[in-house]
Protein backbone atom coordinates (compact mmCIF):
# COMPACT_ATOMS: atom_id res chain seq x y z
CA UNK A 1 0.00 0.00 0.00
CA UNK A 2 1.72 3.42 -1.28
CA UNK A 3 1.64 6.75 0.61
CA UNK A 4 -0.91 8.01 -2.05
CA UNK A 5 -3.31 5.44 -0.92
CA UNK A 6 -3.55 5.71 2.70
CA UNK A 7 -3.65 9.57 2.14
CA UNK A 8 -6.72 9.28 0.48
CA UNK A 9 -7.96 6.98 2.24
CA UNK A 10 -7.97 8.51 5.41
CA UNK A 11 -10.96 11.21 5.16
CA UNK A 12 -13.09 7.52 4.30
CA UNK A 13 -12.62 6.31 7.72
CA UNK A 14 -14.62 8.62 9.44
CA UNK A 15 -15.14 5.91 12.67
CA UNK A 16 -11.48 6.11 13.17
CA UNK A 17 -10.68 7.21 16.52
CA UNK A 18 -7.69 9.28 17.26
CA UNK A 19 -6.28 5.74 18.01
CA UNK A 20 -6.83 3.80 14.76
CA UNK A 21 -4.71 6.18 12.25
CA UNK A 22 -2.42 3.41 11.29
CA UNK A 23 -3.78 1.95 8.18
CA UNK A 24 -3.12 -1.63 7.81
CA UNK A 25 -4.04 -4.28 5.36
CA UNK A 26 -6.31 -5.43 7.28
CA UNK A 27 -8.15 -1.97 8.41
CA UNK A 28 -11.99 -2.91 8.24
CA UNK A 29 -13.25 -0.46 5.42
CA UNK A 30 -16.76 -0.76 6.54
CA UNK A 31 -16.58 -0.55 9.80
CA UNK A 32 -15.02 2.57 9.63
CA UNK A 33 -16.95 4.49 7.53
CA UNK A 34 -16.92 2.94 3.77
CA UNK A 35 -20.45 2.26 2.81
CA UNK A 36 -22.15 1.67 -0.26
CA UNK A 37 -22.61 5.23 -0.67
CA UNK A 38 -19.31 6.31 0.18
CA UNK A 39 -17.71 3.28 -1.59
CA UNK A 40 -18.37 5.33 -5.48
CA UNK A 41 -16.55 8.56 -3.60
CA UNK A 42 -13.90 6.53 -2.86
CA UNK A 43 -13.54 4.57 -6.26
CA UNK A 44 -13.38 8.27 -7.74
CA UNK A 45 -10.46 9.14 -5.89
CA UNK A 46 -8.43 6.18 -6.39
CA UNK A 47 -9.29 6.68 -10.67
CA UNK A 48 -8.43 10.11 -10.03
CA UNK A 49 -5.44 10.23 -7.93
CA UNK A 50 -3.81 6.78 -10.07
CA UNK A 51 -5.10 7.81 -13.19
CA UNK A 52 -6.60 4.21 -13.73
CA UNK A 53 -10.12 2.68 -14.23
CA UNK A 54 -10.64 -0.80 -11.94
CA UNK A 55 -12.72 -2.95 -14.12
CA UNK A 56 -16.15 -3.71 -13.39
CA UNK A 57 -16.21 -6.98 -11.93
CA UNK A 58 -13.69 -5.89 -9.44
CA UNK A 59 -15.98 -3.67 -8.21
CA UNK A 60 -17.38 -5.75 -5.31
CA UNK A 61 -18.19 -5.88 -1.76
CA UNK A 62 -14.62 -8.04 -1.35
CA UNK A 63 -12.80 -5.65 -2.83
CA UNK A 64 -14.58 -2.54 -0.56
CA UNK A 65 -13.97 -4.85 2.64
CA UNK A 66 -10.62 -3.68 3.61
CA UNK A 67 -7.84 -1.24 2.52
CA UNK A 68 -5.97 -4.39 1.88
CA UNK A 69 -8.08 -5.56 -0.65
CA UNK A 70 -9.10 -2.56 -2.36
CA UNK A 71 -5.05 -1.93 -2.74
CA UNK A 72 -4.70 -5.38 -4.42
CA UNK A 73 -7.15 -4.46 -7.50
CA UNK A 74 -5.49 -0.76 -7.34
CA UNK A 75 -2.24 -2.62 -7.62
CA UNK A 76 -2.91 -5.03 -10.44
CA UNK A 77 -3.85 -1.96 -12.55
CA UNK A 78 -0.81 0.06 -12.08
CA UNK A 79 2.40 0.30 -14.28
CA UNK A 80 4.76 -2.14 -13.68
CA UNK A 81 6.89 -0.95 -11.23
CA UNK A 82 5.02 1.73 -9.54
CA UNK A 83 3.08 0.48 -6.73
CA UNK A 84 5.02 -1.43 -3.75
CA UNK A 85 3.46 -4.99 -4.36
CA UNK A 86 0.40 -6.87 -3.03
CA UNK A 87 -0.61 -5.59 0.04
CA UNK A 88 -0.28 -9.30 1.38
CA UNK A 89 3.82 -9.13 1.83
CA UNK A 90 3.84 -6.29 4.10
CA UNK A 91 2.18 -8.44 6.81
CA UNK A 92 3.40 -11.78 5.62
CA UNK B 1 -36.11 -23.91 -32.60
CA UNK B 2 -32.50 -25.51 -34.16
CA UNK B 3 -31.54 -29.02 -35.20
CA UNK B 4 -28.59 -28.61 -32.67
CA UNK B 5 -28.72 -29.36 -28.95
CA UNK B 6 -30.22 -26.49 -26.81
CA UNK B 7 -28.23 -27.97 -23.79
CA UNK B 8 -24.29 -27.63 -24.92
CA UNK B 9 -22.32 -24.38 -23.90
CA UNK B 10 -22.62 -21.26 -25.70
CA UNK B 11 -20.82 -20.55 -28.79
CA UNK B 12 -17.86 -18.37 -28.60
CA UNK B 13 -18.66 -16.03 -31.03
CA UNK B 14 -15.94 -12.99 -29.89
CA UNK B 15 -13.50 -12.79 -32.61
CA UNK B 16 -16.59 -12.79 -35.31
CA UNK B 17 -18.73 -10.00 -33.50
CA UNK B 18 -15.83 -8.05 -33.03
CA UNK B 19 -14.84 -7.68 -36.73
CA UNK B 20 -18.63 -6.98 -37.26
CA UNK B 21 -18.37 -3.96 -34.38
CA UNK B 22 -15.58 -2.59 -35.98
CA UNK B 23 -16.63 -2.48 -39.45
CA UNK B 24 -20.32 -1.49 -37.82
CA UNK B 25 -18.65 1.50 -36.07
CA UNK B 26 -16.33 2.97 -38.42
CA UNK B 27 -18.86 3.69 -40.89
CA UNK B 28 -22.30 4.02 -38.57
CA UNK B 29 -22.43 8.07 -38.44
CA UNK B 30 -22.38 7.48 -42.43
CA UNK B 31 -24.87 4.99 -42.91
CA UNK B 32 -27.48 6.72 -40.17
CA UNK B 33 -26.50 10.00 -41.70
CA UNK B 34 -27.08 8.69 -45.54
CA UNK B 35 -29.68 6.33 -45.07
CA UNK B 36 -27.20 3.91 -46.19
CA UNK B 37 -27.25 0.12 -45.93
CA UNK B 38 -24.58 -0.96 -44.08
CA UNK B 39 -22.30 -2.91 -46.11
CA UNK B 40 -19.06 -2.97 -44.73
CA UNK B 41 -21.11 -4.20 -41.30
CA UNK B 42 -22.59 -7.26 -43.60
CA UNK B 43 -19.45 -8.21 -45.34
CA UNK B 44 -17.87 -8.93 -42.33
CA UNK B 45 -21.27 -11.10 -41.38
CA UNK B 46 -20.33 -13.01 -44.43
CA UNK B 47 -16.88 -13.00 -43.97
CA UNK B 48 -17.13 -14.47 -40.06
CA UNK B 49 -19.71 -17.02 -41.20
CA UNK B 50 -22.00 -15.19 -38.42
CA UNK B 51 -24.51 -15.44 -41.76
CA UNK B 52 -24.67 -19.12 -41.19
CA UNK B 53 -25.13 -18.95 -37.24
CA UNK B 54 -28.35 -21.01 -37.22
CA UNK B 55 -26.51 -23.40 -40.11
CA UNK B 56 -26.38 -26.43 -38.94
CA UNK B 57 -22.75 -28.01 -38.43
CA UNK B 58 -23.29 -30.52 -41.36
CA UNK B 59 -24.02 -27.94 -44.12
CA UNK B 60 -20.99 -26.02 -43.02
CA UNK B 61 -22.73 -23.67 -40.61
CA UNK B 62 -22.02 -22.65 -37.26
CA UNK B 63 -24.56 -25.07 -34.96
CA UNK B 64 -26.30 -22.21 -32.95
CA UNK B 65 -28.87 -21.91 -31.32
CA UNK B 66 -31.37 -19.43 -30.28
CA UNK B 67 -29.45 -18.40 -26.90
CA UNK B 68 -26.53 -18.02 -29.42
CA UNK B 69 -29.03 -15.85 -31.88
CA UNK B 70 -30.09 -13.64 -28.81
CA UNK B 71 -26.48 -13.60 -27.37
CA UNK B 72 -24.96 -12.55 -30.90
CA UNK B 73 -28.27 -10.15 -31.77
CA UNK B 74 -27.86 -8.20 -28.52
CA UNK B 75 -24.13 -7.62 -29.02
CA UNK B 76 -24.13 -5.96 -32.44
CA UNK B 77 -27.77 -4.04 -31.03
CA UNK B 78 -24.75 -2.35 -28.70
CA UNK B 79 -23.15 -0.55 -31.90
CA UNK B 80 -25.75 -0.06 -33.87
CA UNK B 81 -29.76 -1.44 -33.79
CA UNK B 82 -29.88 -1.37 -37.91
CA UNK B 83 -27.30 -3.78 -37.89
CA UNK B 84 -28.53 -6.00 -35.27
CA UNK B 85 -31.78 -6.06 -37.07
CA UNK B 86 -30.36 -7.15 -40.17
CA UNK B 87 -28.63 -10.08 -38.62
CA UNK B 88 -31.44 -10.68 -36.28
CA UNK B 89 -33.81 -11.01 -39.20
CA UNK B 90 -31.93 -12.88 -41.62
CA UNK B 91 -30.81 -15.66 -38.85
CA UNK B 92 -34.91 -15.56 -38.59
CA UNK B 93 -35.51 -16.54 -42.41
CA UNK B 94 -32.31 -19.06 -42.17
CA UNK B 95 -33.98 -20.90 -38.95
CA UNK B 96 -37.15 -21.36 -41.46
CA UNK B 97 -35.01 -22.91 -44.06
CA UNK B 98 -33.43 -24.99 -41.86
CA UNK B 99 -36.68 -26.52 -40.08
CA UNK B 100 -39.15 -26.44 -42.81
CA UNK B 101 -37.13 -26.56 -46.21
CA UNK B 102 -37.52 -29.77 -48.12
CA UNK B 103 -34.36 -31.99 -48.42
CA UNK B 104 -33.56 -30.34 -52.40
CA UNK B 105 -33.64 -26.84 -51.09
CA UNK B 106 -32.00 -27.39 -47.75
CA UNK B 107 -29.01 -29.17 -49.68
CA UNK B 108 -28.85 -26.21 -52.14
CA UNK B 109 -28.91 -23.43 -50.09
CA UNK B 110 -27.84 -24.31 -46.48
CA UNK B 111 -23.79 -24.33 -47.42
CA UNK B 112 -24.37 -20.91 -49.37
CA UNK B 113 -26.20 -19.20 -46.26
CA UNK B 114 -23.19 -21.20 -44.14
CA UNK B 115 -20.70 -19.39 -46.65
CA UNK B 116 -21.45 -16.02 -46.75
CA UNK B 117 -22.69 -16.10 -50.16
CA UNK B 118 -26.83 -15.99 -49.49
CA UNK B 119 -27.97 -12.84 -47.25
CA UNK B 120 -31.66 -12.82 -46.91
CA UNK B 121 -34.33 -10.83 -47.05
CA UNK B 122 -37.97 -11.36 -45.74
CA UNK B 123 -41.12 -10.36 -47.85
CA UNK B 124 -43.91 -10.36 -45.34
CA UNK B 125 -45.04 -6.54 -45.58
CA UNK B 126 -47.79 -6.02 -48.78
CA UNK B 127 -49.93 -3.14 -49.07
CA UNK B 128 -53.70 -2.93 -47.38
CA UNK B 129 -53.39 -5.68 -44.93
CA UNK B 130 -52.16 -3.71 -41.83
CA UNK B 131 -49.27 -5.64 -40.91
CA UNK B 132 -50.79 -8.60 -40.68
CA UNK B 133 -48.52 -11.65 -41.18
CA UNK B 134 -51.16 -14.19 -41.84
CA UNK B 135 -52.67 -13.15 -44.69
CA UNK B 136 -51.71 -12.45 -48.23
CA UNK B 137 -53.53 -10.95 -51.37
CA UNK B 138 -50.95 -11.47 -53.89
CA UNK B 139 -51.18 -15.06 -55.08
CA UNK B 140 -48.62 -17.48 -56.57
CA UNK B 141 -49.96 -18.74 -60.03
CA UNK B 142 -48.85 -22.48 -60.41
CA UNK B 143 -47.94 -23.21 -64.59
CA UNK B 144 -46.57 -25.78 -66.42
CA UNK B 145 -44.87 -27.09 -62.57
CA UNK B 146 -43.72 -23.42 -62.21
CA UNK B 147 -44.64 -21.16 -59.39
CA UNK B 148 -44.96 -17.46 -60.22
CA UNK B 149 -44.14 -14.79 -58.40
CA UNK B 150 -45.81 -11.51 -58.51
CA UNK B 151 -45.49 -9.09 -55.59
CA UNK B 152 -45.34 -5.47 -54.30
CA UNK B 153 -43.73 -5.58 -50.85
CA UNK B 154 -43.83 -2.22 -49.10
CA UNK B 155 -40.94 -2.82 -46.82
CA UNK B 156 -38.27 -4.91 -47.41
CA UNK B 157 -35.27 -4.65 -45.07
CA UNK B 158 -32.29 -4.99 -46.94
CA UNK B 159 -33.86 -6.00 -50.26
CA UNK B 160 -31.54 -3.87 -52.17
CA UNK B 161 -28.45 -5.85 -51.25
CA UNK B 162 -30.17 -9.06 -50.73
CA UNK B 163 -28.91 -12.46 -52.42
CA UNK B 164 -32.42 -14.50 -51.70
CA UNK B 165 -35.99 -13.55 -50.61
CA UNK B 166 -38.43 -15.21 -48.14
CA UNK B 167 -41.83 -14.23 -49.65
CA UNK B 168 -45.54 -15.04 -48.28
CA UNK B 169 -47.71 -15.54 -51.17
CA UNK B 170 -51.44 -16.58 -50.98
CA UNK B 171 -52.03 -20.27 -51.86
CA UNK B 172 -52.03 -20.89 -55.67
CA UNK B 173 -55.69 -22.04 -56.56
CA UNK B 174 -59.23 -20.00 -57.63
CA UNK B 175 -60.83 -20.90 -54.36
CA UNK B 176 -57.17 -20.02 -51.64
CA UNK B 177 -59.02 -17.76 -49.46
CA UNK B 178 -56.22 -14.55 -48.12
CA UNK B 179 -55.60 -16.57 -44.75
CA UNK B 180 -53.90 -19.75 -47.24
CA UNK B 181 -50.64 -18.39 -46.84
CA UNK B 182 -47.37 -20.06 -48.39
CA UNK B 183 -43.59 -19.37 -48.04
CA UNK B 184 -41.59 -18.85 -51.44
CA UNK B 185 -37.75 -18.73 -51.16
CA UNK B 186 -36.29 -17.04 -54.58
CA UNK B 187 -32.65 -16.21 -55.34
CA UNK B 188 -32.05 -12.46 -56.46
CA UNK B 189 -31.30 -13.82 -60.36
CA UNK B 190 -34.96 -15.43 -60.24
CA UNK B 191 -36.59 -11.90 -59.96
CA UNK B 192 -36.77 -9.18 -61.52
CA UNK B 193 -37.05 -6.16 -58.92
CA UNK B 194 -37.68 -3.01 -58.90
CA UNK B 195 -37.09 -0.60 -56.00
CA UNK B 196 -39.36 2.37 -55.74
CA UNK B 197 -39.75 5.36 -53.10
CA UNK B 198 -37.12 6.89 -50.78
CA UNK B 199 -36.08 5.47 -47.60
CA UNK B 200 -35.61 8.84 -45.00
CA UNK B 201 -37.44 7.40 -41.71
CA UNK B 202 -36.55 8.89 -38.25
CA UNK B 203 -34.59 6.09 -37.36
CA UNK B 204 -33.23 2.50 -38.17
CA UNK B 205 -32.07 4.53 -41.16
CA UNK B 206 -28.97 2.02 -41.91
CA UNK B 207 -31.84 -0.62 -42.42
CA UNK B 208 -32.97 0.49 -45.88
CA UNK B 209 -36.01 -1.27 -45.99
CA UNK B 210 -37.57 0.06 -49.51
CA UNK B 211 -40.28 -0.79 -51.57
CA UNK B 212 -39.79 -3.26 -53.84
CA UNK B 213 -41.72 -5.18 -56.94
CA UNK B 214 -40.65 -9.00 -57.48
CA UNK B 215 -41.44 -10.71 -60.19
CA UNK B 216 -40.57 -14.09 -61.70
CA UNK B 217 -40.73 -17.65 -61.98
CA UNK B 218 -39.24 -20.07 -59.34
CA UNK B 219 -39.16 -24.43 -59.31
CA UNK B 220 -41.62 -26.43 -57.17
CA UNK B 221 -38.85 -27.39 -54.67
CA UNK B 222 -38.31 -23.51 -53.49
CA UNK B 223 -42.06 -23.97 -51.21
CA UNK B 224 -41.06 -23.48 -48.03
CA UNK B 225 -43.20 -25.71 -45.66
CA UNK B 226 -45.74 -27.37 -46.72
CA UNK B 227 -48.68 -24.93 -49.30
CA UNK B 228 -50.72 -22.88 -47.59
CA UNK B 229 -48.88 -23.83 -43.95
CA UNK B 230 -47.33 -20.95 -43.58
CA UNK B 231 -49.11 -20.19 -40.43
CA UNK B 232 -47.36 -23.06 -38.62
CA UNK B 233 -44.00 -21.74 -40.00
CA UNK B 234 -45.02 -18.30 -38.27
CA UNK B 235 -46.01 -20.13 -34.80
CA UNK B 236 -43.20 -22.05 -34.42
CA UNK B 237 -39.55 -20.43 -35.87
CA UNK B 238 -40.50 -16.87 -37.37
CA UNK B 239 -42.76 -15.67 -34.30
CA UNK B 240 -40.38 -16.63 -31.23
CA UNK B 241 -37.64 -16.58 -33.21
CA UNK B 242 -38.25 -12.58 -34.17
CA UNK B 243 -39.40 -11.40 -31.16
CA UNK B 244 -36.31 -13.30 -29.06
CA UNK B 245 -33.89 -11.75 -31.82
CA UNK B 246 -35.71 -8.45 -32.00
CA UNK B 247 -35.77 -8.42 -28.19
CA UNK B 248 -32.14 -8.83 -28.37
CA UNK B 249 -31.02 -6.28 -30.28
CA UNK B 250 -33.26 -3.80 -28.33
CA UNK B 251 -31.77 -4.69 -25.10
CA UNK B 252 -28.56 -4.49 -26.88
CA UNK B 253 -29.26 -0.75 -28.59
CA UNK B 254 -30.53 0.56 -24.55
CA UNK B 255 -27.48 -0.97 -23.30
CA UNK B 256 -24.99 0.16 -25.01
CA UNK B 257 -26.59 3.66 -24.70
CA UNK B 258 -26.51 3.30 -20.75
CA UNK B 259 -23.05 2.13 -20.60
CA UNK B 260 -21.75 5.27 -22.77
CA UNK B 261 -23.63 7.20 -20.70
CA UNK B 262 -22.06 5.66 -17.79
CA UNK B 263 -18.68 5.66 -19.39
CA UNK B 264 -18.91 9.60 -19.42
CA UNK B 265 -20.14 10.00 -16.11
CA UNK B 266 -17.93 8.12 -14.71
CA UNK B 267 -14.99 9.98 -16.24
CA UNK B 268 -13.06 12.98 -15.19
CA UNK B 269 -14.44 15.30 -17.70
CA UNK B 270 -17.64 13.42 -17.06
CA UNK B 271 -17.47 13.99 -13.07
CA UNK B 272 -16.38 17.77 -13.49
CA UNK B 273 -19.97 18.14 -15.70
CA UNK B 274 -22.23 16.08 -13.63
CA UNK B 275 -22.93 16.04 -9.67
CA UNK B 276 -23.08 12.01 -9.33
CA UNK B 277 -24.43 12.88 -5.46
CA UNK B 278 -27.35 13.97 -6.87
CA UNK B 279 -30.53 11.96 -5.94
CA UNK B 280 -32.42 12.99 -9.35
CA UNK B 281 -29.78 12.06 -11.38
CA UNK B 282 -29.03 8.37 -9.35
CA UNK B 283 -32.91 7.79 -9.42
CA UNK B 284 -32.81 8.51 -13.16
CA UNK B 285 -30.21 6.13 -13.93
CA UNK B 286 -31.39 3.27 -11.42
CA UNK B 287 -34.67 3.55 -13.60
CA UNK B 288 -33.23 3.06 -16.81
CA UNK B 289 -31.00 0.09 -15.29
CA UNK B 290 -34.23 -1.54 -13.97
CA UNK B 291 -36.05 -1.21 -16.79
CA UNK B 292 -33.12 -3.11 -18.66
CA UNK B 293 -33.07 -5.62 -16.18
CA UNK B 294 -36.69 -6.45 -16.70
CA UNK B 295 -36.41 -7.04 -20.64
CA UNK B 296 -32.89 -9.17 -19.71
CA UNK B 297 -34.92 -11.50 -17.06
CA UNK B 298 -37.74 -11.80 -19.66
CA UNK B 299 -36.06 -12.53 -22.78
CA UNK B 300 -33.82 -14.90 -20.68
CA UNK B 301 -37.32 -16.93 -19.20
CA UNK B 302 -38.52 -16.49 -22.97
CA UNK B 303 -35.22 -18.47 -24.17
CA UNK B 304 -35.75 -21.38 -21.42
CA UNK B 305 -39.33 -21.99 -22.62
CA UNK B 306 -38.04 -22.04 -26.54
CA UNK B 307 -35.55 -24.53 -25.57
CA UNK B 308 -37.42 -26.30 -23.70
CA UNK B 309 -39.32 -27.67 -27.17
CA UNK B 310 -42.84 -27.51 -25.62
CA UNK B 311 -45.32 -26.61 -27.98
CA UNK B 312 -45.29 -22.58 -28.34
CA UNK B 313 -48.90 -22.55 -29.87
CA UNK B 314 -49.82 -22.57 -26.46
CA UNK B 315 -51.64 -19.74 -25.29
CA UNK B 316 -49.26 -19.30 -21.93
CA UNK B 317 -46.27 -19.68 -24.37
CA UNK B 318 -47.48 -17.52 -27.18
CA UNK B 319 -48.26 -14.47 -24.90
CA UNK B 320 -44.94 -14.83 -22.80
CA UNK B 321 -43.13 -14.49 -26.37
CA UNK B 322 -45.65 -11.77 -27.13
CA UNK B 323 -44.58 -10.21 -23.60
CA UNK B 324 -41.38 -10.15 -24.40
CA UNK B 325 -41.72 -8.37 -27.99
CA UNK B 326 -44.16 -5.81 -26.22
CA UNK B 327 -42.15 -5.09 -22.93
CA UNK B 328 -38.74 -5.17 -24.42
CA UNK B 329 -40.07 -2.68 -27.10
CA UNK B 330 -41.66 -0.40 -24.49
CA UNK B 331 -39.04 -0.51 -21.94
CA UNK B 332 -35.78 -0.32 -23.96
CA UNK B 333 -36.69 3.09 -25.60
CA UNK B 334 -38.17 4.57 -21.95
CA UNK B 335 -34.54 3.22 -21.00
CA UNK B 336 -32.79 5.90 -23.39
CA UNK B 337 -35.69 7.96 -22.49
CA UNK B 338 -34.80 8.26 -19.22
CA UNK B 339 -31.25 8.86 -20.16
CA UNK B 340 -32.06 11.52 -22.57
CA UNK B 341 -33.77 13.37 -19.51
CA UNK B 342 -30.77 12.73 -16.70
CA UNK B 343 -28.29 14.56 -19.31
CA UNK B 344 -29.71 16.91 -20.59
CA UNK B 345 -29.69 18.73 -23.51
CA UNK B 346 -25.64 18.65 -24.71
CA UNK B 347 -25.31 14.91 -23.86
CA UNK B 348 -28.48 13.71 -24.41
CA UNK B 349 -30.05 15.67 -27.60
CA UNK B 350 -27.48 16.26 -29.93
CA UNK B 351 -26.05 13.87 -32.50
CA UNK B 352 -22.13 14.34 -31.51
CA UNK B 353 -22.38 13.58 -28.41
CA UNK B 354 -20.27 10.26 -27.56
CA UNK B 355 -23.68 8.69 -26.30
CA UNK B 356 -25.12 8.50 -29.09
CA UNK B 357 -28.58 8.59 -27.03
CA UNK B 358 -29.89 10.46 -29.80
CA UNK B 359 -29.45 8.11 -32.49
CA UNK B 360 -31.13 5.43 -30.01
CA UNK B 361 -34.03 7.06 -29.11
CA UNK B 362 -34.96 7.26 -33.08
CA UNK B 363 -34.06 3.74 -33.58
CA UNK B 364 -35.59 2.38 -30.25
CA UNK B 365 -38.78 4.31 -31.59
CA UNK B 366 -39.35 1.84 -34.30
CA UNK B 367 -39.55 -1.22 -31.97
CA UNK B 368 -43.51 -0.71 -30.95
CA UNK B 369 -44.05 -0.24 -34.42
CA UNK B 370 -41.79 -3.15 -35.76
CA UNK B 371 -45.18 -6.05 -35.84
CA UNK B 372 -47.36 -3.46 -33.86
CA UNK B 373 -47.95 -3.79 -30.28
CA UNK B 374 -51.87 -2.89 -30.94
CA UNK B 375 -51.87 -6.14 -32.92
CA UNK B 376 -50.14 -7.94 -30.74
CA UNK B 377 -52.26 -6.60 -27.69
CA UNK B 378 -55.50 -7.53 -29.40
CA UNK B 379 -53.44 -11.29 -30.38
CA UNK B 380 -53.37 -11.44 -26.22
CA UNK B 381 -56.45 -10.73 -25.44
CA UNK B 382 -57.69 -13.47 -27.24
CA UNK B 383 -55.14 -15.78 -26.18
CA UNK B 384 -55.71 -14.61 -22.25
CA UNK B 385 -59.54 -15.58 -23.20
CA UNK B 386 -57.99 -19.09 -24.12
CA UNK B 387 -56.31 -19.49 -20.95
CA UNK B 388 -59.00 -18.68 -18.03
CA UNK B 389 -56.82 -20.46 -15.15
CA UNK B 390 -54.10 -17.84 -16.17
CA UNK B 391 -51.23 -20.80 -16.70
CA UNK B 392 -47.59 -19.11 -16.50
CA UNK B 393 -45.28 -20.21 -19.36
Amino acid sequence: MDARFTALLQPFLKHAGPGETALTPDTDLRTLGVDSMQAIELLFAVEDTFGISLPDEELNDTTFATAGSLWNVIAAQLPEGTGDGPAGQETA
Amino acid sequence: MTTEPATRPPLDLTDRLAAVTEATEEHLARTDRAAEFPVAALDALRRTGLLGLLVPVTHGGLGGTARDLAAAAQTLGRSDMSVGMIFAMHCQQSAALVRYGNERLRKELLPRIAAGECYLASVTTEAGKGGHLLSAQAQLAAEQGELVVERFAPIVTGGVHADGFLITMRSPGADATAHEVTLVYAHRNQLDITASGDWQPMGMRASHSAALTLTGRLPAHHVVGESGEFHRIATTVFGPLAHLGWSAVWLGTAAGALSRVLRLLRSPAGRARFDLTSELLLTRIARSRQRLDTVHALLQQALHTVESGADLSAPARQLQLNALKITASEECLAAVDDLITALGLRHGYLKDSPTRLEHALRDLRSAPLNYSNDRLHLADGRLALRDQGVSFA
